[in-house]
């Protein structure tokens, strides 16, 4: 067991506060982007989308073993950004189709993504650690790196402001906002492309495997309480950020995998907010 | 001048993928003031009739023209529309009342631009005049499958409409409820100016509320004047079985 002055002096080293920082960026962005997910009943597409990520980002691993000498180290993350761009595009072409159902479409990507991404790993002569990939390394956050996820996140919000009550509209109800003459399908596309671009930004951070629990467990937690979209839009960044720092500070104090103790963490909001509104209920009757 | 007609369908039809054919033909004119019943059994292609208005099923064939225009989505703001058994897509939508209802504004305050006092005024107003600004805070997945049906004529309504379509609106609404809908939808008619669109079975009470009726089964039976419509010579080719029409007169 480690001390509390341990765990102090721990909090003040600057890779720590470089985790937190870059944490609270992602969970407000994952939170506010988590509303339109769960509640227009796509949530899934995260998976899908990192999923595609992980193969993008295989294949710009793979390039860049080829042409080493020409290459940064971020033309792997700018190719995996074209491919999930790419991606999110296809998948909600996909679920958009009458032909297929939302959760094959979602499936076939995944899959696709997945298989591509072992395989070019596999082939691939550039070292690369598959596990931080999958589980992010929050701990080797630069300083660079929260500067992309600010600006990211910056831009990501004022879109959905700009486009705030066509997004509520499409999320409410699409038929009954194509009726009232909005283009819902370009609302459809643009969560989905910016859902894509925040999994890219993430998956450094929180990894393929758990950015697409920060993109439904938020909205997912706040709306068993919440009467109103309103309250939604406060509630779920709330949620989200008490689930990423706690779960930051457990994986600290506890000296566990952060990815898997923020999503632990926010699962066990959930659990406790299920059961507290369950008390509620039966307290009525 | 003669003014436009706010709806006019030329030999429209439509057939959907599964290649059911729901209309056969239909030509139709809409004008200020008119209090159009649809009237057709069931499957005969009325709410994808209104559909068509919409924009949201596409006509195989024939032209649509809204306002004047067939770019349909251009005028789509000054159309109020409820669709049939019209609910929250789940009894635990985070949306209240009031934030239903003002979403019928979000057209009129322009892409890029933000609801303001203005549209939440308006809001409240209609909330008022429905009865429904005592249940404005609720949950909207929460309330009678009446109450949601006025939330959602509520919401048609805020977008100050020249043209209503309803789709079967009193279907699961009590009689004394009935009766107040319809006394607040001539009132509308009469009194605002807005043109309905109505379908409905509930043959007796709209055959006396409308001024115009359309009966379809697919094809289309009668189109013509309120006045000249006699439901007892026209409904039962419509629905191929003989049909009784109740006389009663509302309390
Ligand atoms: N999306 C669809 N795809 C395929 N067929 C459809 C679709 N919607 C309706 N239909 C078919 O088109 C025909 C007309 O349906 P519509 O819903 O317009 O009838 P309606 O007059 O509104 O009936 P009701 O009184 O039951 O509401 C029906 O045979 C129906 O099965
Ligand atoms: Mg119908």
């Amino acid at each position: 067991m480690i001390t509390l002055e341990s765990i102090w002096t721990l909090l003040q080293a600057g890779f720590i506060q470089r985790a937190f920082i870059i944490s609270i960026i992602i969970a407000i962005l994952c939170s506010v982007l988590s509303i339109f997910i769960v509640l227009k009943r796509v949530s899934l597409i995260g998976d899908g989308l990192a999923h595609t990520a992980f193969g993008g980002l295989a294949l710009g691993y793979f390039i860049q073993g080829i042409f080493v000498a020409f290459f940064s180290q971020y033309v792997p993350w700018l190719i995996a950004g074209v491919i999930v761009v790419l991606g999110s595009i296809g998948i909600t072409k996909a679920m958009r189709s009458t032909k297929i159902s939302g959760d094959a479409a979602v499936a076939v990507f995944l899959q696709l993504g997945l298989a591509i991404g072992i395989t070019l790993l596999s082939l691939t002569r550039v070292g690369i650690r598959i596990e931080s990939l999958l589980f992010g390394s929050i701990l080797l956050v630069s300083f660079e790196q929260i500067l992309v996820a600010l600006v990211i996140a910056v831009i990501t919000i004022s879109i959905i402001l700009l486009f705030f009550k066509e997004l509520v509209y499409v999320t409410f109800d699409e038929t009954q906002a194509r009726a009232s003459g909005i283009r819902t399908w370009f609302y459809d596309y643009l969560i989905s492309v910016l859902a894509g671009i925040v999994v890219i930004v993430s998956i450094p951070i929180v990894g393929v495997l758990l950015i697409s629990a920060l993109l439904v467990l938020p909205a997912l937690t706040s709306i068993q309480f919440t009467k109103s979209f309103r309250q939604t839009v406060i509630l779920s960044p709330i949620v989200g950020l008490a689930t990423v720092v706690l779960g930051v500070l457990f994986s600290v104090v506890f000296d566990v995998a952060p990815g898997g103790m923020i999503v632990l963490t926010g699962l066990a909001i959930f659990a406790v907010v299920l059961l507290a509104k369950r008390i509620q209920e039966s307290a009525k009757k | 001048m003669q003014p436009k007609p706010l709806v006019e369908l030329q030999d429209v039809s439509v057939r959907y993928a599964n290649g059911v054919l729901a209309l056969d033909r239909i030509t139709l004119d809409v004008n200020q003031k008119d209090l159009l019943a649809l009237l057709g059994p069931n499957g005969a292609g009325k709410s994808t009739l209104l559909k068509v208005i919409l924009g949201l099923v596409k006509p195989t064939s024939g032209i649509i023209k809204l306002f004047g225009s067939t770019d349909l989505a251009k005028n789509l703001k000054s159309v109020g529309y409820v669709p049939q058994s019209a609910q929250a897509r789940d009894t635990n939508l985070p949306f209240s009342v009031f934030e239903t209802v003002l979403l019928g504004r979000t057209r009129h305050a322009g892409l890029l631009h933000r609801m303001g006092t203005h549209d939440r005024k308006k809001v409240e107003e209609v909330l008022k005049m429905f009865g429904l600004y005592e249940l404005k805070d609720r949950k909207i997945g929460q309330l009678s499958g009446g109450q949601t049906q006025r939330v959602f004529l509520a919401k048609a309504m805020v977008s100050e409409p020249k043209l209503l379509l309803l789709d079967e609106p009193t279907s699961g609404v009590d009689p004394a409820s009935k009766h107040d809908f319809y006394g607040i939808l001539e009132r509308l008619n009469k009194e605002s100016d807005i043109a309905v669109i109505l379908s409905s079975h509930d043959i007796s009470a709209i055959t006396k509320l409308a001024t115009r009726v359309l009966c379809i089964n697919r094809s289309q039976f009668f189109c013509g004047l309120n006045e000249d419509f006699s439901a007892t010579a026209e409904l039962p080719k419509v629905y191929d079985h003989p049909v009784e029409v109740l006389e009663h007169d509302h309390p």
